[in-house]
């Protein structure tokens, strides 16, 4: 019941940070200092109060959760709603309303795309499972924590590597680096070996 | 630098080439794991209730809140006989306020076996649930057999972190369309507005859940790497840092394991905590083990304490998970963290909630790249009807495995869901070759409806449930048809233009 009261005013405060921030948001920019301020001491201190009362970890993720939830229940109601453009006169000026950028079109073959899938897919997983062991193997620390660590790292490099070597149009220079990352990591981690 | 250089945003000075770039690269990625995005975070937004479905499935089950010693041992012995001895493993779930029955599943042969107990002990229903077991598979590993699917599924969840960091550093617009939601218009821009608010504003959730689903389903991978890197191949010796060693292995005969002394010797250890499970090894040879999960009722995350007993009843390993070190307590928050189950009720539907945005992103990033096409004067009908019958398949798929199970109740199998499920996925996949996507779209919306409105009346008819939470169960799938519905009966069927055709 406590958690039920409190995540109903977590509600409340993400709701209160997120209205005051769209107020800031569309005010001139010299006037809306205040209400983004507000706006942003809502939103921290609705993710900082329920550690105290629901767990120092535990409270802040369920804010996290719910706080997300009463932001994006704010963006809807703000939504507008304009007539369905169909046929030709839908299309026309579409890419300019957006003012969206549009992807690169940049010229490639088969085998600059068959490297690059092979670097973001297991070539990246082995640089990254270098970089988690090789943190796991090299930084102190007792050895469950050092492990669990080093396995939050090979996701986050992976699909790190993974957003780069898609983007970066030098694919030489992004092989490089993997693979000396790969072969730095295991011959660190091997060196050194498990303690 | 000029002035009015200086005064634009940081996101804004981002050079436009990099965007473009990065761009590519977050469109490449979507288009290559959506379809399988979309599977996993639409099952995971719904097991986010996989106990509330146990309930559902078993709404006839006793419901409990607690249970004895001699009831517990009264199962086990049961249980046993039941499958003629030579059981490996049991597992005895107790009850919890999430899930208030209690179930001894056996494994004999490497099959298990499972019953619902009452509370004097009588096994008096199948311990199966078909649905929840169906439902949390295809989440967990796509019903692959071995470690693939589990690692398919880490690698989704890889894609999907990856996915994220690129739609940031794709999205110099980030605090200047903070809170544009623009809907009905252009759908390029509509689907645009949508899938970067939900993106942007949901961020923390998604960087949680993909960067816990992917760790858990990279597991098996990381830790054989491991193994072969720095521990000569033994991969036993990587898990022994985490579960505690079972007693010598001593295969000779003996009474069923008694489980009763035990428990008097839990709650000294640990006061007000609740034991949850409780796991057997060989529970009917000389060297039978058996630890309590005992859940302690405090506010941290990760607050399992765990206790194993010999044959004997001698205790030969406690952990405390207020001792627990950080890597200790980062293992016992992931599960928790990545489903949901840690804030009781609000957060599971948070949860549910914003799975479903998360859901949406996936379907919406290549309903962008459809509309972009379009727009290009390039359309793409055929992809676009395989898309949709994509996407719409998955609710249509699954209300179906549910209303079965409505229907059928203990008479169906989990086989039996994964084949229907499976065969109906086929059908609409193969109907995207002759139907318009528009088409499509609108009578899967109302099939899916409608097919869940059936599996609610068809339940509550068929149990009569006294439970809240399994009213509260058919009351979700009655909202959920009626919002189908809704959405069906908002669409309508555009003409084709001719060049498109």
């Amino acid at each position: 019941m406590i958690t039920l009261a409190a995540c109903l005013l977590m509600l409340a405060g993400g709701a209160l940070g997120a209205w005051a921030l769209r107020r800031a948001w569309r005010s001139p920019p010299e006037k809306g200092a205040g209400y983004r301020a507000l706006g942003w001491a809502a939103i921290i201190v609705t993710l900082v109060w329920p550690s105290f009362l629901l767990g120092d970890t535990r409270g802040p993720f369920i804010a996290l959760a719910i706080v997300s939830v009463a932001v994006l229940f704010v963006v809807a109601t703000g939504a507008t709603v304009r007539v369905a453009k169909t046929g030709k006169s839908g299309r026309a000026g579409r890419a300019s309303d957006s003012l969206a950028p549009e992807p690169l079109d940049r010229p490639t073959t088969r085998w600059r795309n068959i490297l690059r899938w092979l670097l973001a897919g297991p070539i990246g997983m082995i640089a990254a499972m270098a970089v988690g062991i090789c943190y796991a193997v090299w930084v102190p620390g007792e050895a469950q924590t050092r492990l669990l660590i080093g396995g939050l790292i090979v996701p986050v490099v992976w699909g790190g590597a993974m957003a780069w070597t898609l983007a970066d149009n030098r694919i030489v220079r992004a092989t490089a680096v993997l693979v000396g990352t790969a072969l730095t990591g295991f011959v660190l981690a091997i060196l050194k070996g498990f303690a | 630098m000029t002035a009015t250089a200086r005064r634009k945003p940081l996101l804004s000075r981002v050079p436009a080439d990099f965007v473009r770039a990065v761009l590519k690269g977050h469109s490449s990625l979507g288009l290559a794991f959506a379809a399988i995005i979309y599977l996993v975070c639409l099952t995971g937004s719904i097991a986010v209730f996989a106990h509330e479905f146990q309930r559902w499935e078993a709404a006839d089950a006793p419901r409990l809140t607690t249970i004895s010693p001699d009831a517990v041992q009264r199962a086990l012995e049961a249980a046993i006989a039941r499958v003629g001895g030579g059981v490996e493993h049991a597992y005895i779930n107790l009850p919890t306020p999430d899930l208030r029955q209690a179930s001894i599943s056996v494994e004999k042969d490497h099959v298990q076996h499972g019953w619902i107990f009452d509370a004097a002990g009588n096994l008096v229903a199948p311990g199966d649930a078909p649905f929840s077991e169906f439902l949390t598979r295809l989440h967990i590993n796509l019903h692959i057999p071995g470690s693939w699917g589990i690692f398919i599924v880490g690698l989704t969840g890889v894609a999907l972190l990856s996915s994220l960091i690129s739609g940031l550093l794709a999205h110099p617009r980030i605090f200047r369309d903070a809170f544009h939601l623009r809907l009905g218009g252009s759908r390029r821009l509509q689907e645009a507005d949508l899938h970067n608010r939900i993106g942007i504003w949901a961020l923390p959730f998604h960087v949680v859940v993909s960067l816990t689903g992917a760790l858990l389903g990279l597991t098996t991978v990381i830790v054989s790497v491991l193994g072969m890197a720095l521990f000569q191949g033994d991969t036993a010796k990587v898990y022994a840092l985490f579960i505690p060693q079972a007693p010598k292995d001593d295969p000779r005969p003996a009474p069923i394991i008694d489980l009763r002394p035990m428990f008097p010797v839990v709650d000294r250890m640990a006061p007000g905590g609740r034991t949850d499970l409780i796991l057997l090894e060989h529970p009917a040879e000389m060297g039978g083990a058996a630890m309590f999960n005992v859940q302690r009722e405090d506010t941290r995350l990760a607050n399992y304490d765990a206790y194993a007993f010999d044959r004997a009843g001698k205790l030969y390993h406690s952990a405390r998970s207020s001792e627990n070190n950080l890597g200790e307590r980062i293992l016992g928050a992931i599960g928790k963290l990545h489903f949901g189950w840690f804030g009781g009720g609000m957060v599971k539907i948070a949860y549910a909630l914003l799975g479903l945005g998360l859901t949406y992103l996936a379907a919406g990033g290549v309903t962008i790249w459809l509309a972009r096409r379009r727009d290009k004067r390039n359309p793409a009908p055929g992809l676009e009807r395989l898309w949709a019958a994509t996407i719409w398949s998955q609710p249509v798929a699954l209300a179906t495995t549910a209303f079965t199970t409505a229907a059928l109740g203990g008479m169906v199998s989990k086989q039996a869901l994964i084949v229907t499920w499976a065969a109906v996925t086929m059908v609409i996949l193969f109907s995207a070759l002759r139907i318009e996507a528009a088409v499509l779209s609108l009578w899967l919306k109302r099939a899916s409806g409608l097919l869940l409105i059936v599996a609610a009346l068809v339940h509550v008819l068929r149990f009569l449930p006294d439970d809240p939470v399994v009213w509260s169960v058919d009351i979700g799938l009655l909202a959920c048809g009626g919002v189908l519905l809704w959405l069906a009966r908002g669409a309508t069927v555009q003409p084709v233009p001719a060049h498109a055709a």
